[in-house]
């Protein structure tokens, strides 16, 4: 079977070489380039003690390599689940193959542990290879932005690889379904989308119970980069308010502010007790947000991949 | 060719009721049957009939709903020894249309235990089929050729082949199965190959199954087919009173006579009747006929004829 798996697919794995080597010099240009100023920058801003503006001005020229990096990096499990995934399964149906090879002396359960094993390890090649790059490429924002919020952690350490083997799997298995390549390929551009922002939105801010802190109301913000989860304006009582119209909430002696803009209003709401009560996750929690969303999508493809077995090993041909 | 088997000799297929439904409709329905060790057999049907679905069932590449199929003893199953005892060639012969013939046979030697590479090689050299270049290039008469030496050099023991010859030309029909019988021939491989006509296969097969409505229709041996039908001709009259004198098959009127399709007529035939030999051809398409009726002939399921001894 590894034969026949390689000289089926020797041309996508070709491609999806040629992709990651012009990806990689892209990333070393550009990645050096970045971690350099970086440096420089903060050599300069340390002797003129202005480093906490940093991120406002550094790689403000680099928007464009920044988001294709990005793009490329969130879109590339999409790109496995449609390219290797989707027609694995669904091309051999579509075109009758697979009657040739289950009419061999090998049992379907070899054929899929084959065709699958050697996707899925490629997979995990492609994923570890793009997230090293990236994971180092990106180590300069990371220092500026920190890493925990949606479009840095998405992009490197171990849950990229996780992504390509849910995509992947999930175009086996709806290509195991339908047998047809189109309609995997749908399936798994909008069930991997669908799947991703559900838990980037409504799972992965409680995969550990977030801290809280009650900040000041002038411009401080919490050190480290956390990734800030919800922002809530509380009385001194530490209840938060509810905002019933405008300034509603505004005890009576800081009326007056109201009218003298918003710096005396919040250093008189300041005086009377209140708060920001920040929810956040800190970004020290960065490797271990990795595991559990890692651990989610491992889970979810090693289930599909049973699933497309189990519908293998009965399905009528 | 000589008698198929021995009555002791266990068959090489064997189904008993089997069935599949697809929805509501069945695609084969009760069908028992015993195929022959070491004969070609023919799978004869109009399109529709369940060819198909039969020799889908026997490879298993499909599950019966009912009933049960055993070939050699062995229910069909996911393991290597079934696998490799059964050859299947489906009827739209699939091959990987941008590999070439080289890299075809690379894949059998590689995923069959036993494999007769030299044979294959031999025979699509012999062929003249270019092994360089992708199967997608080659005509359909090659590309059936190269599908055949493929599911030969597995070695089954027993080889199911779905209308194989249906889409080949005269002349690539007669190659393909010059090439199966040359295949056969003293190898003891038991062949069912399933065809929409008769004449098509009958150079090469020694006994006959027919599928009609769904239903096994007809089962026997191409001589005992033969000999124990014979075509009637007489005066004509009420086909009440025929076919409690006969067994009839299929009866035609003219004005004044009848001509009737018979089977096993008994010694009491008035001398009013004329006894011809009937052929094949002609035996085939009337059962594949009444099973498009629904089954008019009062006899039923034509169990009189086993498939190992002929007519009792």
């Amino acid at each position: 079977m590894n034969y026949l798996t390689w000289r089926l697919h020797r041309n996508q794995v070709v491609f999806a070489a040629a992709a990651l080597v012009a990806l990689a010099a892209l990333l070393l240009v550009t990645g050096t380039r970045m971690a350099h100023d970086y440096s420089a920058a903060l050599s300069t801003c340390a002797a003129t003690r202005s480093c906490g503006d940093l991120s406002d001005e550094l790689f403000q020229g680099d928007g464009l390599v920044l988001d294709f990096v990005t793009a490329v990096s969130i879109g590339g499990p999409l790109l496995l689940g449609i390219f290797w995934g989707a027609p694995l399964i669904a091309k051999e149906i579509d075109e009758g193959t697979h009657r040739l090879v289950w009419a061999q002396s090998i049992t379907r359960r070899r054929w899929m542990a084959a065709k699958v094993g050697w996707v899925l390890a490629a997979a995990v090649a492609w994923g570890a290879s793009m997230t090293a790059l990236v994971t180092w490429w990106h180590s300069p924002e990371n220092a500026l932005y920190g890493r925990l919020g949606s479009g840095h952690f998405d992009i490197q350490g171990v849950v990229p690889i996780a992504y390509g083997l849910f995509a992947v799997a999930l175009g086996i298995v709806i290509g195991t379904w339908t047998g047809r390549v189109m309609a995997a390929a749908a399936g798994v551009l909008g069930g991997f989308a669908a799947v991703r922002a559900l838990v980037l939105l409504y799972v992965r801010p409680h995969y550990l119970a977030p801290l809280t802190a009650r900040l000041s109301l002038g411009r401080a913000a919490l050190p480290g980069n956390p990734w800030v989860l919800s922002k809530t304006l509380v009385n001194a009582a530490g209840h938060p308010e509810t905002v019933t119209s405008t300034f509603g909430y505004v005890p009576a002696v800081c009326h007056s502010a109201v009218f003298k803009g918003p710096s005396a209003l919040s250093s008189c709401l300041q005086a009377q007790g209140y708060r920001w009560l920040v929810s956040y996750q800190p970004a020290s929690r960065f490797w271990e947000f990795q595991a559990i969303e890692g651990a989610i999508f491992v889970i979810l493809a090693a289930a599909l991949v049973l699933l497309a077995l189990w519908r293998i090993e009965r399905a009528d041909a | 060719m000589s008698r198929a088997a021995q009555p002791e000799t266990a068959p090489a297929v064997e189904a008993v009721g089997l069935g599949k439904h697809y929805g509501h409709s069945w695609g084969l329905q009760d069908c028992s049957v015993q195929v022959p060790k070491g004969a070609i057999s023919a799978l004869l049907g109009p399109n529709g009939s369940g060819k198909t679905t039969l020799l889908r069932m026997v490879a298993g590449f499909a599950t019966a709903s009912a009933g049960s199929v055993r070939v050699l003893g062995r229910a069909p199953a996911q393991s290597e020894e079934f696998l490799a005892s059964v050859g299947y060639l489906a009827q739209e012969m699939p091959l990987y249309r941008r590999l070439n013939v080289a890299e075809h046979l690379e894949l059998g030697r590689r995923l069959n235990r036993r494999w007769d590479d030299g044979a294959a090689r031999g025979r699509l050299t012999a062929l003249r089929v270019p092994f360089d270049r992708p199967v997608a290039t080659l005509s359909g008469g090659q590309r059936a050729q190269v599908a055949l030496a493929l599911a030969v050099a597995k070695t089954p023991d027993v080889l199911l082949l779905d209308e194989p010859v249906a889409a080949l030309d005269p002349l690539a029909r007669a190659e393909f199965l010059a090439s199966l019988a040359a295949a056969a021939a003293g190898t003891g491989l038991t062949v069912l190959l399933s065809s929409h006509l008769l004449r098509d296969v009958e150079q090469v097969c020694d006994h006959v199954v027919l599928l009609a409505s769904s239903r096994v229709q007809l089962c026997a041996t191409t001589e005992a087919l033969v000999s124990c039908h014979k075509v009637l001709l007489g005066p004509r009259r009420g086909p009440s009173g025929c076919e409690r004198s006969f067994d009839v098959v299929r009866a035609t009127h003219t004005e004044r006579q009848s001509r009737l399709l018979v089977r096993s007529p008994g010694p009491a035939l008035g001398p009013s009747w004329e006894v011809f030999e009937a052929d094949l051809e002609e035996i085939v398409l009337a059962y594949m006929g009444q099973g498009r009726d629904g089954g008019a002939i009062a006899a039923g399921p034509l169990s009189l004829l086993s498939t190992t001894g002929g007519a009792r």
